[in-house]
């Protein structure tokens, strides 16, 4: 494979053709602030913050690091006042969207940022895609990018609670800003978004204890992604407590009752 | 789902009664059940019913195999699909540079005006839907106006009241 010479902020260093420049850096310990990216999921250059400058032959550019692989011998600045200038800009805008976001806000002090420059809309969604994204990889059937340019926002097909969500959580979990909630009330999972119920995952109901729990994802969807269609959906009916206590009782009774132990349980094991 | 009302405030639209052997022949015998041609079957469902309606697009969902929020998210990006039900005319205003420049602002906002309605809506009477678009590529005799597919060039106030008398008279 073809080995390529890139300056990173001075110094020489080697890539491997193809890689971004976020991978190169992160190698080679160099800071690029990113509020989008995830490993698990393919670049998209949403948030912008990683906008690093880079000199491929004659000019000067800039671009988005975690998208911009690398082909040629070039020389990259991550750090200079003109990428700070610009991400500073970036981090304004991003602030006037979502101010409560505690990176970003660290951010803010680090580049000396005007909060005033912009009114804030208190938005708070940065609309960096990795929920849609997370979603997408998982089922893609609940979250998407709806509306075009200044209106792009997170929503559920015809704004609707989603019927296909599996409550997995992987958009809760991903949001780099918090403000996707996931709450077990009522026997069922919510996914709220923007305040507004996305979807709603009904939670079995353990028939040992008789607590809700979950969910039990129906693995059928992933499985038709990748192909495959013969799995069984998988159906318990004792939570994962239980389970383990009925199966910690299932051995004992095996193993322990010729002591006299079990005597005076009156459990049934009914190991899950 | 697709008994529920309609949940749209500004106009009150009729339920719309779904032809599924209709959408089955647009679908699968048009265009072959062929997911890569789903904006073109987006496009005929919505010439039959002047807009997209929800069960007609959850049914493409499931007949193509592809997730409704693909194609939520592609009916939402175009500004030509429409989630809201049109009204017998569509009259577009082309507001792109040239035409700008040639006063279609003005256009717009007689029109507004005259049937009391913002770019985007549809009068209560279901006649008529005023859009705005960015630019229909026909700069050359701008300021340009359409109706219903139909391209009036050099457009102007007079070729507006004409339009709208006529609808009145209707």
């Amino acid at each position: 494979m073809k080995v390529l010479n890139i300056v990173l902020n001075g110094k020489a260093v080697t890539a491997k053709m193809g890689q971004t420049i976020l991978e190169l850096a992160r190698e080679h310990n160099v800071f690029i602030p990113t509020l989008c990216d995830s490993p698990a999921l393919e670049a998209a250059a949403m948030c912008r913050l990683c906008t690093v400058q880079v000199i491929e032959g004659k000019w000067p550019k800039f671009v988005t690091a975690c998208n911009f692989p690398l082909r040629r011998d070039a020389e990259v600045v991550t750090d200079s006042p003109e990428v700070r200038h610009g991400r500073k800009l970036i981090i304004e805008l991003l602030m006037a969207r979502c101010p409560t976001s505690p990176e970003l806000q660290r951010l803010a002090v680090d580049y000396g940022c005007d909060l005033e420059r912009f009114a804030p809309l208190n938005d708070d969604c940065v609309v960096c895609g990795l929920c849609t994204r997370a979603c997408e990889a998982v089922t893609g059937r609940t979250l998407s990018l709806a509306g075009r340019g200044v209106a792009i926002h997170v929503d559920t097909a015809f704004q609707k609670a989603s019927e296909y969500c599996i409550g997995c959580g992987a958009c809760v979990q991903i949001c780099p800003v918090n403000k996707i909630a996931m709450e077990d009330v009522d026997g069922e999972r919510r996914i709220i978004l923007h305040g507004k119920i996305a979807s709603r995952v009904k939670l079995p109901q353990c028939t040992s204890c008789g607590k809700h729990f979950g969910p039990v994802i129906d693995l059928q969807q992933v499985m038709e992604r990748m192909g495959e269609h013969k799995i069984p959906p998988p159906n318990a009916s004792v939570c994962p407590e239980c389970s383990r206590r009925n199966l910690a009782i299932k051995l004992g009774k095996r193993y322990f009752e010729q002591y006299g132990v079990f005597e005076d349980e009156e459990g049934q094991a009914n190991a899950g | 789902m697709s008994g529920t009302a309609c949940q749209c405030q500004e106009i009150e639209c009729a339920e719309v009664e779904i032809d599924y052997t209709l959408l089955d022949k647009i679908i699968r015998d048009d265009y072959g059940g062929n997911r890569e041609a789903m904006i073109m079957m987006m496009q005929a469902i919505q010439r039959v019913y002047r807009f997209l309606p929800e069960a007609a697009v959850k049914y493409l969902s499931q007949v193509i195999e592809v997730p409704l929020t693909k194609i939520y998210e592609v009916a939402t990006f175009y500004a030509s699909f429409s989630l809201e039900p049109k009204g017998k005319y569509i009259l577009s205003v082309c507001t792109g540079t040239a035409c700008h420049l040639r006063g279609s602002g003005g256009m717009v906002e007689h029109i507004s005006k005259r049937m009391g309605i913002a770019p985007g809506k549809t009068t209560a009477d279901m006649k008529l839907t005023l859009e705005t678009v960015n630019c229909v590529g026909a700069c050359a005799v701008a300021p340009v106006v359409v109706v219903d597919e139909k391209y009036y060039p050099k457009a102007d106030i007079a070729t507006l009241n004409d339009f709208m008398d006529r609808l009145d008279a209707e």
